[in-house]
């Protein structure tokens, strides 16, 4: 009997294979880049464009859930290529991707991210688990290493979900290139500009006048933006908030009811009454 | 044999028969269009009928759970990797039913020495506005019923799906008279369900021609609801969320049944 005619597999089997996989069999994902015994990449060198990255995304869990905030500007080595990038991605309904480094694979990953997810809602008919799409994603990584040392597609994100059967429920999490996953407690961030936030959320942590799990929206708010902004100040790769253009950081919120993007008004408000 | 043309159709003949038998005793699937979505209802204990097939698209399923799921996953995978290399926007209920399904399932049931699928599925697609919503039935031979997608017919905002073709016709009487367009998801509810009732009361007859009377329906609607599950899913029209699939939990659809 020969094969059924359409694009239609006879040997469904979603038991056995994730959704990248399925992209792999029917050729809409490249390959996992291979790397020689050396570490090296196909063919390591110095890439002969600048590709974009760089930037400064973070995250902390604050009363109301967890924050996950990102800056708006895209770079290619000293230029600026964009004032409007979106690095804080919706993966699924309690889900929140942030990214920091090239944008083409990191855009790409959290698409791959998204399908997958409801790939196997669809398929398995149940949730993945929070440590099932913490791997995943850490699954992507590795995947991608072979890239990352060729000197291009390097991505460095964060993972923030809200889980109402685990414990703790707000669970935050944060990546090296290679797809090592670290589970942070109360804050993480990562990018170019990282070092300065980290510094900021350590102090307002430890000696603030309330720990961050302690904070409110409107408080949690004028940290981030107050985290950014300091970021922005020594690190030309980051675009805090840009002051003329009324362009804000994009904050977004995970909680036990699901994902609010925070309306750029009520950010102008908390950045008017405390950080500008 | 089947060689001989005659002996082919007389092989496909009695394949049809034997599918209808093994498909015959089949808990109906309502599913009706309402102002606010696209409810999928059905009562019954076995196992889950009614399913997630991407953003916007449903399905109801009965028949042989192997089959079933070899169709579900199929489609899952078409909608999956179409939505993922374009856009979700791309994924359409009629490209899946008539170039993938349709085919696939008429070559099955029709190589004689293969398997058919033993299935009957019902699928459903929320639009932008009540008369966007597509309903659409794909029989194990391949046949696609619509709820009219064409200008000659008159559009319906229901489908239903059902073991014998009685039963199916009497449903189908009966939303095409009780199920107003403009409906509220409870008026939709309730209908949805006297739907159901009466696709299982006719069958457990062999010749039930005509609509039961209003009180034989009610009887029997509540006799079932004692006795089993109610499954139930809608596709909401609202388009604040991306994935508009909800399940409509048990204890949940309990209320809405005014029993």
């Amino acid at each position: 009997m020969d094969k059924f005619p359409a694009a239609f597999g006879q040997n469904f089997s979603g038991a056995s294979e994730d959704f990248p996989a399925l992209l792999r069999r029917k050729d809409l994902l490249s390959a996992a880049a291979t790397i020689d015994r050396a570490g090296r990449g196909p063919r390591s060198r110095e890439p002969s464009w600048a590709p974009t990255e760089a930037t400064t995304i973070l995250a902390f869990k604050f009363s109301g859930g967890v924050l996950v905030a990102g800056d708006r500007r895209a770079t290619a080595g000293n230029v600026v290529v964009y004032d409007r990038a979106d690095k804080v991605l919706e993966v699924d309904r309690n889900s929140i991707m942030a990214i920091a480094g090239v944008p083409a694979t990191a855009w790409e990953m959290a698409r791959v991210l998204e399908h997958s997810f409801q790939y196997f809602r669809r398929t398995q008919l149940q949730e993945m688990s929070v440590d099932g799409k913490v791997r995943a994603l850490s699954k992507l990584l590795r995947d991608n290493f072979g890239f990352v040392m060729q000197g291009v597609g390097m991505v460095v994100p964060i993972f923030a979900t809200y889980d109402s059967n685990s414990s703790p429920e707000a669970r935050l999490y944060f990546y090296d290139a290679m797809g090592a996953q670290f589970e942070a407690t109360d804050y993480a961030a990562t990018g170019s500009g990282s070092p300065a936030v980290r510094g900021i959320l350590y102090y307002a942590n430890h000696w603030g006048e309330k720990s961050l799990k302690e904070l409110d929206e409107n408080e949690a708010v004028a940290i981030t933006l107050r985290a950014l902004d300091t970021a922005a100040e020594s690190d030309t790769a980051t675009g805090g908030v840009d002051r003329t253009g009324k362009i804000f950081p994009i904050i977004k919120i995970v909680s036990r009811d699901g994902i609010t993007t925070l309306p750029e008004e009520k950010i102008a408000a908390v950045f008017k009454k405390s950080v500008a | 044999m089947i060689e001989e043309p005659y002996r082919w159709v007389e092989a496909i003949a009695n394949r049809r028969e034997y599918i209808e038998t093994q498909l015959a005793a089949g808990s109906p699937i309502a599913a009706v269009g309402y102002r606010g979505g696209i409810l999928f209802l059905t009562l019954g204990q076995a196992r889950q009928k009614i399913f997630e097939i991407y953003d916007r698209i449903a399905m109801g399923a009965i028949g042989h759970p192997g089959d079933i799921e070899r169709l579900r996953m199929g489609a899952i995978e078409l909608a999956s990797t179409e939505g993922f290399t374009r856009s979700a926007a791309d994924v359409s209920l009629r490209r899946l039913a008539h170039y993938s399904l349709s085919p696939v399932m008429k070559s099955a049931f029709e190589q004689v020495y293969g398997a058919p699928f033993l299935a009957r599925l019902l699928f459903a697609e929320v639009g932008a506005h009540p008369e966007d919503d597509l309903f659409l039935r794909v029989e194990y031979d391949g046949g696609i019923a619509t709820n009219g997608a064409t200008f000659a017919q008159v559009r319906q905002n229901f489908a239903v799906l059902s073991g014998t073709r009685q039963s199916t016709e009497l449903m189908e009487s009966f939303l095409k008279t009780e199920h107003a367009p403009g409906a509220t998801f409870e008026e939709a509810f309730k209908t949805a369900l006297d739907a159901w009732s009466i696709g299982h009361l006719a069958l457990q007859k062999d010749d039930a021609k005509d609509l039961p009377e209003r009180a034989t329906v009610t009887k029997y609607r509540q006799e079932q609801l004692a006795a089993t599950g109610i499954e139930a899913a809608i596709l909401e029209r609202d388009a604040s969320a991306a994935i508009r699939f909800r399940p409509i939990p048990d204890k949940e659809a309990r209320v809405l049944t005014g029993d």
